[in-house]
C-alpha cells in the first residue's frame, strides 16, 4: 500500500520534528459545509498519492529549509528554498520527480550587458549627478539570496525582442567592487546598511567575496541538520556555490526570481542569463527609510509585474516590464464601524495614538488566473470582518484593482467558518496562498490549520480537506500551492519541507466534470453528472442544485421545486415556483374563479335568507 | 350516554358558551377600537377569562405552526435544535412577569386594573399576532421569494399593532393620561428585568444551600463509617 508507505515517511518526519499534538476536527478528512454551515462529511475529492522530501531528489538536494514558493509551468517544477538561498528545478515524469538542476547563482553575460548594464554603486544616487555610477563591464554572477518566490513564463527569442526590444531594459547597481587581494567584507556590511541597492557577490571578484558566501551558508547547516547533516551546502561552507545541472532541457521559458534579501526581482532566460532586474522603487508615496523586501509577485502576459513586498499594505506594487514602479494596485479599503467612529470621537490624541492603528490589509501571496486576473490572499484581517460576515481573504482583482470574486455560496469564502479554539489552530483560517483552474474553481491554502479549501467560480464551497499534523495530507506550516495540471496539485510544506502531491479521487472528477459541463451550457448532461455525484454523497448541496437546475430546464417544475428545497435554495426554488404557481393557476382556472365567484355569492345569498326567514317571522 | 351527548349540547347552545363567544368576538372590536374597546372590555365586563385564555393559545399555536408549516425561504427553523416546551415557555413566562410587573408597579401608581385585568387586556392585544399570522403562514407558501417581503412585514406590522393595544389597554385599565401609561408600561419592563434578577439570584442562592447542606451530610456520613 502506498499509504502506508506514506505514512511510515511521515512517522519518520514526525520522530525528527517531535510529537505534533495534532488534534482532528473531526473522524472525516473531507467535508463540505451545509446550508447551517454545519460541516458535512464528504467522500475524499482529492487524496495524496505521494510526499516528496528533498532527498528523495538526490544527494544535492538534501533537506529543504523554510521554502517559501512554488511555481509549476507544464512539467517542471520551481521551488524557492529560501533558506537555502536557491532554487530546485524539478521535472514531473510519471507521478515522480527528477532534479534538472539547482540554481544557486545567475550571470549577466557579456552578451547580455546590452540589456542588463551593470553599475557600480560608487556614492549615494543623487539626483542629476550620474557620477555615482561606474558600469561594470565584463561578466558578473548574482548570488541569490533569500529567494522567496519564483514566477516562470513561456518566452522565446522573438517574442523577447518584441516585447522587452534589444536596447537596455534594465540598470542593475551592484555595491562596489573591492580589490581582488583584500580579505574583509566589512564593506559589505556597511553596504547592507546604506539602504541602497544591494549587498552583491560578483564573480569578477570571486575570492573577497567567498567569505560573505560562507556568512551566508554557515547558517544553513544549523538549521537543516536535524535528520542526517549531509546535506550538500553544509558540506563545503567554504567553497563558492555552483549551480548543479543535473539535465539538460532546452525550453523557451523566461525566470524571474525574487531575491528577497537582495531587495531586487531579477528576470532571467532559461540558460539563467539575466535580462531585467526590478529594483528599490523610487516614489514619493515610499518614505526615505523603505526597503524594498519582494516576497510574491506574478508576471502578466505583458510583462508587468505585481508584487507583495514586505511592510507594504497599499496593495500590490505594480512595475512596467522595464522595472519602473508604476502604481499600487488592489488596495483594500479601510472601514471602520460606526463603533469604531464614536470611539475615536470620544477618545483623546493620546489614547488614539496608543489604540490600535486601522490600516489597510496587507495580501501575503497573490496568483494570476488562466485568463489573467489576479487573486489575491491576505490572513491579517480582523475577528470583526469574520463575525460581520464582510471578511475577504481571497479577492479576484481586475484591471481597476477592485474585487470581482463572486461569492453567491451560503457562506463566504473565508475557509472554516468558526474559529479554531484548540491550542496550534487559534482564530480563523488564514489563507496563504490559491491555486486557480480552468474552470475557475480555486482552491485555498488555509497555514492554521493545514487545509485546503476548494470554492467553484459561484464561489459555493466544493470540499475542503487537510488537517494540521505531519501524517500525509497533513500540514504543519503550508506555504504554497499550485497545480501540476487540472486533476493534480502540489502543496509545499514549509516547516516538513515536503512536497505533497494530490490528485483527484472519482468522487472529485465528476464533480469537475458537472462543473465543466455546466460552464459551457450542457445543462442536462451536467444533470447527469450531478445525479453520479449524490450517489457517492447523498449529502452534497451544490449537487441538488445541479439536477434541480436541469429539471428547471425540462419544465419538470414541481421535482425541480423538491430539489431546491432539500438545500433550501430559495433563489432557484422561487424561478421553479413562479413557473409552477403559473401552471398551476391556468391549469385550474376554472377552480379559482369558481372559489372567488363562490366567496362574493354565498355570503351574500346567506344575508338574502336570513332576510327572508326574517321577513317570513315578521309576517 | 344521551344525557351526556345533551348535555354536551346543551353546553353548546347554552347562555354560558354563547357568552363566551361573544366575549371571544368582542376581541374584534378590541383591536379596532383600541381605547374604547380596552376600557368597555374591563369596565363593562365585555372581555372573559376564557376567551383570554383562548387568544393565548391561539397565538402560541400561531407561532408553532409558523415554525412549522411557513415556507423554508422565511422560516429558518432547525426542528432537530426545537425545544417545543422552551418555545412555549420563551411567550408565556415573560407574558407572565409583564402581567406581575405591571400589576405590582401599577397597584403603586393608583392602577385601577387588577391582576386578572391586566392578563386579559394582555391577552386581548395578542389578536393582531393571530389573525395576521395565520393567513400569512398560508401566504407564505405561494409566494416567491422575493415577494416574501410582505411576509417580514405583515408580521411585523402584527407585532407593532399588538405593542400598540397593550400601551392602549394598560392605559385604560388603569385609568391613566398617555404619559403615565407609557411611563408605568416603560417601568414594568424594567420590573420585569428586576423579576428576573432575583428570580436568578434566588435559585442560586438555593442551590448554593442545597448543595452545602448536601456536602455537609456527606462529610457526617463518612466520618460516622
Amino acid at each position: 500500500m502506498k499509504k502506508r508507505i506514506i505514512t511510515l515517511l511521515m512517522l519518520l518526519c514526525l520522530v525528527i520534528t517531535g510529537i505534533p499534538s495534532a488534534k482532528a476536527d473531526d473522524d472525516w478528512y473531507t467535508y463540505t459545509y451545509n446550508f447551517w454551515g454545519d460541516e458535512t462529511a464528504s467522500p475524499d475529492a482529492y487524496s495524496v498519492t505521494n510526499v516528496f522530501y528533498g532527498r528523495n531528489f538526490g544527494e544535492e538536494v538534501g533537506t529543504f529549509n523554510d521554502p517559501e514558493g512554488m511555481f509549476v509551468i507544464d512539467d517542471l517544477v520551481y521551488i524557492a528554498d529560501t533558506a537555502n538561498n536557491r532554487i530546485v528545478e524539478l521535472q514531473y515524469i510519471n507521478g515522480s520527480f527528477e532534479l534538472v538542476r539547482i540554481i544557486y547563482t545567475l550571470q549577466v553575460s557579456v552578451k547580455n550587458q546590452e540589456m542588463m548594464r551593470v553599475y557600480e554603486q560608487v556614492a549615494d544616487p543623487i539626483e542629476g549627478n550620474e557620477n555615482h555610477k561606474k558600469w561594470v563591464p565584463g561578466e558578473i554572477t548574482l548570488t541569490l539570496k533569500s529567494p522567496y518566490d519564483i514566477h516562470v513564463v513561456k518566452m522565446d527569442e522573438k517574442k523577447r525582442e518584441k516585447m522587452y526590444g534589444t536596447s537596455h531594459i534594465g540598470e542593475l547597481y551592484v555595491p562596489p567592487v573591492p580589490e581582488p587581494d583584500e580579505k574583509e567584507d566589512g564593506t559589505d556590511k556597511t553596504d547592507d546598511t546604506d539602504k541602497t541597492e544591494d549587498a552583491d557577490k560578483s564573480a569578477t571578484t570571486s575570492d573577497s567575496e567567498d567569505a560573505s558566501d560562507g556568512d551566508a551558508a554557515t547558517e544553513e547547516p544549523g538549521e537543516t541538520n536535524e535528520g542526517e547533516g549531509k546535506d550538500e551546502p553544509a558540506k563545503e561552507p567554504e567553497k563558492k556555490l555552483e549551480n548543479v545541472v543535473k539535465k539538460e532541457l532546452d525550453r523557451d521559458y523566461d525566470i524571474f526570481i525574487a531575491d528577497f534579501d537582495n531587495y531586487r526581482i531579477i528576470h532571467c532566460d532559461y540558460n539563467l542569463n539575466v535580462i531585467g532586474v526590478v529594483q528599490q522603487p523610487k516614489d514619493e508615496t515610499l518614505d526615505d527609510q523603505y526597503v524594498f523586501f519582494p516576497s510574491k509577485f506574478v508576471v502578466d502576459d505583458v510583462g508587468r509585474y505585481y508584487v507583495q513586498a514586505k511592510n507594504i499594505n497599499s496593495g500590490l506594487m505594480e512595475f512596467n516590464k522595464a522595472g519602473e514602479f508604476t502604481t499600487y494596485v488592489g488596495a483594500s479599503p479601510v472601514t471602520l464601524s460606526i463603533v469604531q467612529r464614536l470611539w475615536r470621537r470620544i477618545q483623546t490624541k493620546e489614547q488614539r495614538k496608543r489604540t490600535k492603528q486601522y490600516v489597510p490589509t496587507e495580501y501575503n501571496n497573490v496568483a494570476l488566473d488562466p485568463d489573467g486576473f489576479l487573486y489575491v490572499t491576505t490572513a491579517t484581517l480582523k475577528e470583526d470582518e469574520y463575525i460581520a460576515k464582510t471578511a475577504k481573504p481571497v479577492r479576484k482583482l481586475n484591471a481597476m484593482g477592485q474585487d470581482i470574486l463572486i461569492r453567491n455560496g451560503n457562506q463566504s469564502p473565508i475557509g472554516d467558518l468558526a474559529p479554531g479554539t484548540a491550542e496550534n489552530i487559534k482564530g480563523y483560517s488564514a489563507f496563504v496562498d490559491v491555486v486557480i483552474f480552468e474552470n475557475e474553481t480555486y482552491c485555498c491554502l488555509d497555514r492554521t490549520r493545514g487545509k485546503v479549501f476548494c470554492y467553484d467560480f459561484q464561489g459555493n464551497m466544493l470540499y475542503a480537506f487537510g488537517n494540521y499534523g505531519m501524517n500525509a495530507g497533513s500540514f504543519a506550516y503550508p506555504s504554497a500551492i499550485d497545480k501540476l495540471d487540472e486533476q493534480t496539485f502540489i502543496v509545499l510544506d514549509r516547516k516538513c519541507g515536503t512536497l505533497t502531491i494530490f490528485e483527484m479521487s472519482d468522487f472529485g472528477k465528476l464533480i469537475k466534470e458537472a462543473l465543466d459541463l455546466y460552464r459551457v451550457g450542457q445543462y442536462d448532461k451536467s444533470a447527469d453528472v450531478w445525479t453520479e455525484v449524490l450517489k457517492y454523497n447523498g449529502n452534497y448541496d451544490l449537487a441538488y442544485v445541479g439536477v434541480g437546475r436541469a429539471l428547471l430546464r425540462q419544465e419538470k417544475y414541481k421535482d425541480a421545486m423538491d430539489k431546491f428545497e432539500v438545500v433550501r435554495d430559495g433563489v432557484n426554488y422561487s424561478k421553479a415556483f413562479k413557473h409552477y404557481r403559473e401552471e398551476q393557476v391556468e391549469e385550474h382556472i376554472v377552480l379559482f374563479l369558481g372559489i372567488l365567484i363562490a366567496l362574493i355569492v354565498i355570503p351574500k345569498l346567506i344575508r338574502k335568507v336570513i332576510r327572508l326567514r326574517k321577513e317570513i317571522k315578521e309576517a | 350516554m344521551s344525557n351526556f351527548i345533551s348535555g354536551i349540547i346543551g353546553f353548546f347552545t347554552g347562555p354560558k358558551f354563547k357568552n363566551y363567544l361573544k366575549t371571544l368576538k368582542y376581541s374584534l372590536y378590541m383591536i379596532l377600537h383600541p381605547f374604547d374597546g380596552s376600557w368597555d372590555l374591563i369596565h363593562e365586563k365585555r372581555g372573559s377569562m376564557a376567551a383570554a385564555h383562548t387568544i393565548v393559545i391561539l397565538a402560541l399555536m400561531t407561532r408553532l405552526w409558523d415554525m412549522r408549516f411557513s415556507n423554508f425561504m422565511v422560516n429558518h427553523t432547525r426542528w432537530s435544535e426545537v425545544n417545543i416546551i422552551k418555545e412555549l415557555a420563551s411567550v408565556l413566562v415573560p407574558l407572565f412577569i409583564w402581567v406581575l410587573a405591571n400589576w405590582c408597579l401599577t397597584t403603586l401608581m393608583d392602577g385601577k386594573g387588577h391582576f386578572k385585568d391586566i392578563y386579559m387586556a394582555t391577552a386581548y392585544s395578542f389578536t393582531p399576532y393571530v389573525l395576521i399570522g395565520i393567513p400569512m403562514i398560508f401566504v407564505s407558501n405561494v409566494v416567491t421569494q422575493e415577494e416574501g417581503v410582505f411576509y417580514t412585514y405583515f408580521n411585523v406590522f402584527a407585532l407593532i399593532w399588538c405593542v400598540f393595544l397593550i400601551l392602549c389597554a394598560m392605559m385604560m385599565i388603569h385609568d391613566y393620561g398617555l404619559l403615565k401609561g407609557l411611563g408605568s408600561s416603560v417601568l414594568s419592563v424594567a420590573g420585569m428585568a428586576i423579576i428576573i434578577f432575583v428570580v436568578l439570584l434566588f435559585f442560586s442562592l438555593i442551590s448554593d444551600a442545597v448543595a452545602y447542606f448536601v456536602s455537609l451530610y456527606k462529610e457526617i456520613t463518612l466520618r460516622a463509617s
